[in-house]
């Protein structure tokens, strides 16, 4: 199982060499930390998927001596190790550029990326191979330019929701919000394995 | 004897083609040529082989064991090539083999190393620079580096020049020797087959029509020519397919000793080739 996650690092050593670049121009363009860190842990995950969406890559590990529900399980844990990695190497580059961030950012860039992963990998699973990437790179791009604005006019206007969240001890609102977080992860990670068992290539 | 791959009574439906009640056993220790027209079924059931696909009904066993509480300890055991490429285009050999290795605990980079040199393999340049015979060469580089018991291979001489295919055939005879070997292969270039095949399996229509020893196929089936007027809706009967022309008929039987019987001296009997049987059955007029 390591090795279909090590798998990873050598399928893309040439976009690794972008990976720097891009984590640094977000820097220097002063975008706000959390942000970083969340396109710094798409990276790696979402690369990869852009080669699993094809059939003669899924024809090659399942011959190989890996069960179908090692290779999700290989897609679901490589975005966390993943995630961890870029966030150690932002973290990094953003002390090295005397940019402050917060354990928060870290919390809300990571927190936002396993929602993320968890909507959109079954969707590698269930659409047409061909343009997934593309699909869900474009509505990354868009929800993030829309999608506070969405929260922001949900918030005003449901306030009952609103009040109830304000009105939530820090403790309680952070453990909270881990528990959603995984609960929805786990739930993504058994129907992405349910809808890769069914399949056939 | 016993049996590397038993599939018993498969059954695979998808719209508009099927492959239906499949019986199938490849010996252990023999080559097996897997033959048929295009669209016959012999990918899918290849696939069935591999887990690609789940049969809708029947038992697929590899090695004795079934893949739902065995699969990674039968694919263990299997190397396979396929018709296409199936490995990232964009990298390179090395780093093929970085990714595939590990997945086998019996994996031997010294082997993998003396297949390459023998292939005359580049390790740095791009899968998608090879040739189609190089791809081959690499696919059977990497099938054959962990040791595996049985080979599994899907049309693997399919767009390989004369020569090449013969190289090929050759390095699987030389795989032979070594002692508990098996190898299963689809083609559908049937004169690979005399050169190194001991059984072949015919698939037509989503259906197994025989799996014999290369030597009872020869002795099961003939081509008989003869005159027109010989032929009756009787004396027919003992044919799967006649073929008539002005000059004549001539036709495949697979009870040679029933037109003996009929005909006796009248007729000219011939061996049937793997690809006069494959055409005449494919004529589609079954008796009985």
């Amino acid at each position: 199982m390591f090795n279909l996650i090590r798998r990873d690092v050598i399928l893309q050593k040439r976009q690794l060499l972008i990976f720097l670049p891009v984590i640094l121009f977000f820097i220097i363009i002063d975008k706000h930390p959390a942000w970083t860190f969340l396109i710094a842990s798409i990276f790696i995950p979402f690369n990869t998927y852009a080669y699993d969406e094809k059939v003669e890559t899924n024809i090659l590990l399942n011959s190989l001596p890996y069960t179908r529900t090692e290779i999700i399980a290989s897609r679901y844990l490589g975005a966390i190790v993943y995630m961890l990695l870029a966030i150690g190497v932002t973290s990094l580059a953003l002390f090295a550029f005397n940019k402050p961030f917060t354990m928060i950012d870290i919390a809300i860039g990571s927190s936002l990326f396993l929602l993320f992963a968890a909507f959109t990998f079954p969707l590698f699973y269930i659409l047409k191979p061909g343009h997934i990437t593309m699909v869900v790179m474009i509505s990354f791009f868009l929800l993030a330019a829309i999608g506070p604005a969405i929260v922001l006019f949900l918030a005003e206007h449901l306030t009952a929701i609103t009040d109830f969240i304000v009105n939530l001890s820090v403790p309680v609102l952070y453990t909270g919000a881990t528990l959603v977080i995984m609960v929805v992860y786990v739930i993504s990670w058994v129907t992405t394995t349910v809808i890769y068992q069914r399949k056939a290539f | 004897m016993e049996n590397v791959v038993e599939l018993k009574n498969v059954t695979k439906k998808f719209k508009g083609f099927s492959v239906k009640n499949i019986d199938l056993q490849v010996k252990q220790g023999f080559v097996t040529g897997f033959i048929g027209a295009n669209g016959a079924g012999k990918s899918t059931t290849i696939k069935m082989m591999m887990n690609l696909l789940k049969p809708d009904a029947g038992e697929v066993k590899l090695f004795g064991l079934d893949y739902k509480t065995h699969e990674k300890a039968i694919k263990e055991r299997i190397g396979f090539v396929y018709d296409g490429n199936i490995f990232f285009e964009g990298l390179n050999l090395k780093d093929i083999k970085r990714i595939v290795a590990p997945a086998y605990k019996q994996w031997d980079d010294t082997l993998f190393y003396q297949y390459v040199e023998q292939f005359k393999l580049p390790l740095n340049k791009a899968i998608k620079t090879f040739s189609k015979g190089m791809q081959m060469k690499a696919s059977l580089a990497i099938a054959l580096s962990h040791h595996a018991e049985l080979i599994i291979m899907d049309e693997p001489t399919a767009g390989l020049d004369p020569i090449f295919r013969r190289e090929l055939l050759d390095l699987l005879q030389e795989l032979m020797i070594e002692g508990n070997r098996t190898i299963f292969f689809s083609t559908h270039i049937t004169t690979d087959l005399n050169r190194i095949a001991d059984y072949i399996a015919f698939m037509q229509n989503g259906e197994l029509v025989f799996n014999q020893s290369i030597h009872d196929v020869a002795e099961n089936y003939a081509l008989v020519k003869g005159g027109l007027n010989l032929l009756d809706s009787d004396t027919e009967k003992a044919f799967v397919h006649v073929h008539r022309a002005s000059t004549g008929f001539e036709a495949l039987t697979d009870n040679i000793k029933a037109v003996k019987n009929t005909f006796g001296d009248t007729v000219v009997f011939e061996r049937a080739s793997l690809e006069d049987i494959m055409y005449y059955l494919k004529g589609g007029i079954h008796h009985v």
